[in-house]
């Protein structure tokens, strides 16, 4: 068992996830947070610069900023929340596996002078395949009060999050993929009633991966996002062993209400994890809306 | 010119009705890559006319091939002189092909004809549907059970109300709406559930019994049939009414956020093209317009619930401003009790709280409305599911999903019920 761990451990930088991004006209900038994986977690390197470390230092003992608890019910600590829900999925989502919120069970902020505000979040989530709760999670996200939307920055650590094991399953599909005849390609996922095919399944869960990239990047406090349809999927050739896939995927701001259209390319192989390579906003009205019912009976 | 036609025609019926007799599908279980390149071969012969229902890829994956009548005997010999294992999945595709034709010609027959004991709940379903399966329920129970015009939308759809009462006149009365915001699929779905649970239960259960010899319920399912229409037609995530705006090319109005609670305030746009677009003044949709000329005429309801999707929430007046509302205390309590009797069905978990506290802030919204007129418990459900599916919610959710807010629903009525104001 102790090989076992000492040898995954091991393989873990392996799956890094920088994504590298074409930088279009409202397309994402470079992620450039490092990331380190130990045992399971996620860090994201802060970056401040030594005044806000200082900053943050003072604050952590100074009663005029102290840490306020939150209402775990209450939207503050729900968008907290899913931010790091989208930062896991990222990170340590594919195929076969994807996370959603279980339940919050503690929830504090503190609001850092010049430089944003910071939420500590202890919280459950569950992977949606195998059903599996990962009990002990804890992140903090940072929201920085700037001009432009800039992505949070977030550490996420999850005690049990090894448990869930797919590898057998992300190989698998990964070989099937491979040997295809012809490209995979989907469109309208789910359809209008809410049903996935059953092959389509594992392209639905690495749209999703994909799109917390998105997601991830594009929130702030007055955001929750989630991903509301596959509109198409299409499998484009690589000549690497990494598969690649181009997607349009909706995407719902429950706070605005709001449903955007966004296009994104899609690199994923097992031991690499997924990575985001491209992605762009589509303008209001460039795509057909999502399908209405296709069977009238 | 004509017996052309007619022939043509029938040379088309003969063909389309005979095109797969004696055609078999074939299951092909290979056990090494080199019996996969055989096949490929065998893909490659087009004169076999073989269509492929799972191409041979890798050797753990079964092979599935639809095999012509004409080809089947020299498929077979080259399988079985190369040691290729298969068995025949299917006898004869044309059978199966008539079995389905039938199957959904009966399904037609049966939505259109029989009854709501054989209407489908576990599926979505269209305006109309929606609307005959209504008047199939009234003429089932019409001792129960009314339908109430209660106005028109924008582009001239009738809105209708069930009416639940046992008697009496203008009784103290509960109000459920689904499907105001038109995307929100599993609310409409939702009411069509509950709508027939009450006339099931109506004289066998002794809890719904006692509320309606008392209480009247009214159920509006479709509170946004333009939208839905719209949903079912051109865009599945429609919210909006389809109304037309001045001045601009967008369409709609967010019908809850056109109610007159904190009208013009934070927690709505003034932008036509928004998603939570106001309207140019409060009530001016008939959607919403027609609900208020009737509870303000009926004078008496007692509670109100607004039932929405998605994220799993029960949520109490307001949403225009931070205030708590002066019943603050008992409307959470009720909350509370009401999620946890929901819970106990499948497990499923809700938040709960004010508008504002929970969710966002929101002004022109339904129940700050309500609650404002005096109908003090007021509340507006969030139903499943918390974003992995979101408003295409999977039919085979729909009943859990009713049942569970079922439970809920009548938690609050029996409070509303033990606590006459």
């Amino acid at each position: 068992m102790r090989w076992t761990l000492w040898i995954v451990l091991g393989l873990f930088p392996l799956v890094d996830g920088h994504p590298t991004l074409k930088t279009d006209q409202n397309s994402l900038e470079t992620a450039d947070a490092a990331l380190n994986h130990q045992n399971g977690s996620l860090n994201s390197v802060l970056h401040l610069d030594d005044m806000e470390k200082a900053a943050l230092e003072t604050t952590r003992d100074d009663p005029a900023f102290p840490m306020k608890e939150l209402n775990t019910s209450h939207y503050p600590a729900t968008r907290a929340a899913k931010v790091a829900q989208h930062y896991l999925n990222y990170h340590h989502g594919s195929p076969s596996k994807w996370f959603m919120v279980h339940a919050i069970k503690k929830a504090s902020s503190e609001d850092i002078p010049e430089v944003g505000k910071k939420y500590h979040i202890q919280f459950s989530v569950q992977e949606q395949a195998t059903k599996e709760i990962v009990g002990n999670c804890t992140a903090e996200i940072l929201f920085r009060q700037t001009e432009v939307q800039s992505a949070p920055e977030v550490n996420c650590t999850c005690d049990d999050l090894l448990k869930i094991k797919t590898s057998d399953a992300d190989h698998a599909l990964y070989h099937h993929i491979k040997h295809q005849p012809e490209p995979m390609a989907g469109m309208d996922i789910p359809d209008s009633q809410g049903n996935i095919p059953k092959e389509m399944e594992p392209l639905w869960y690495l749209g999703g991966i994909g799109a917390s990239f998105i997601m991830w990047q594009q929130s702030n406090e007055s955001t929750l996002y989630n991903m509301a349809h596959v509109h198409s999927v299409k499998q484009l050739n690589s000549e690497n062993d990494l598969l690649a896939f181009e997607y349009v995927v909706l995407l719902h701001d429950m706070v605005s209400q709001e449903i955007i259209h966004w296009h994104m390319q899609v690199a994923w192989n097992p031991t690499q994890g997924v990575k985001v390579t491209q992605c762009h906003l589509l303008p209001k009205g460039t795509m057909k809306q999502p399908s209405a019912e296709k069977h009238k009976i | 010119m004509k017996g052309v036609i007619f022939f043509s025609a029938l040379l088309v019926a003969v063909f389309s009705q005979k095109i797969f007799v004696g055609d078999q599908v074939l299951r092909i279980a290979t056990k090494d890559v080199e019996q996969i390149t055989l096949l490929k071969d065998l893909e490659e012969l087009e004169h076999l006319e073989l269509d492929f229902w799972k191409g041979p890829t890798h050797p753990d994956f079964p092979t599935d091939v639809h095999v012509p009548f004409a080809s089947l005997q020299a498929v077979k010999v080259f399988l079985e002189s190369n040691n290729i294992q298969y068995s025949i999945m299917i006898e004869n595709l044309q059978s199966i092909v008539e079995e389905e034709k039938i199957q959904i010609s009966r399904s037609r027959s049966t939505e259109q004809m029989r009854n709501t004991n054989s209407f489908n709940y576990a599926s979505y379903h269209t305006l109309d549907e929606i609307y005959s399966w209504m008047d199939m329920l009234v003429s089932e129970q019409s001792n129960l059970v009314s339908k109430i015009h209660i106005g028109s939308t924008f582009e001239n759809r009738p809105i209708y109300v069930l009416k639940f009462s046992t008697g009496g006149t203008k009784r103290p009365a509960i109000w459920i709406d689904t499907g105001i915001h038109s995307r929100e699929w599993v609310t409409q779905a939702s009411g069509i559930w509950m709508a027939k649970k009450i006339a099931t239960d109506y004289g066998k259960d002794a809890f719904i019994t006692s509320i309606l010899n008392e209480m009247d319920i009214f159920i509006e399912i479709v509170t946004n049939p333009d939208g839905f229409y719209f949903t079912h037609t051109k865009n599945r995530m429609w919210r909006k009414t389809r109304s037309t705006n001045s001045g601009s090319s967008c369409v709609g109005v967010d019908p809850n956020r056109n109610w007159d609670a904190g009208f013009g305030g934070a927690g709505a746009s003034s932008n036509p093209c928004s998603e939570t677009y106001r309207g140019p003044r409060a009530n001016s949709e008939s959607e919403v317009k027609s609900i208020v000329d009737f509870v303000k005429s009926h004078g008496n309801f007692k509670a109100f619930i607004s039932i929405h999707s998605y994220s799993q929430m029960l949520l109490y007046p307001y949403g225009y401003t931070k205030t708590p509302v002066a019943d603050q205390q008992e409307l959470d309590n009720l909350a509370k009790k009401a999620i946890d009797a929901l819970s106990t069905l499948y497990g499923t978990s809700y938040r709960y709280g004010s508008i504002i506290n929970t969710i966002y802030q929101a002004s022109g919204g339904t129940i700050d409305w309500t609650y404002n007129q005096g109908i003090k418990y007021s509340y507006t459900f969030e139903l499943r599911d918390t974003g992995r599916y979101g408003f295409i919610l999977p039919a085979n959710q729909i009943i859990p999903t009713a049942q569970e807010t079922w439970l809920a629903i009548k938690t609050i009525m029996e409070h509303t019920y033990n606590n006459p104001y």
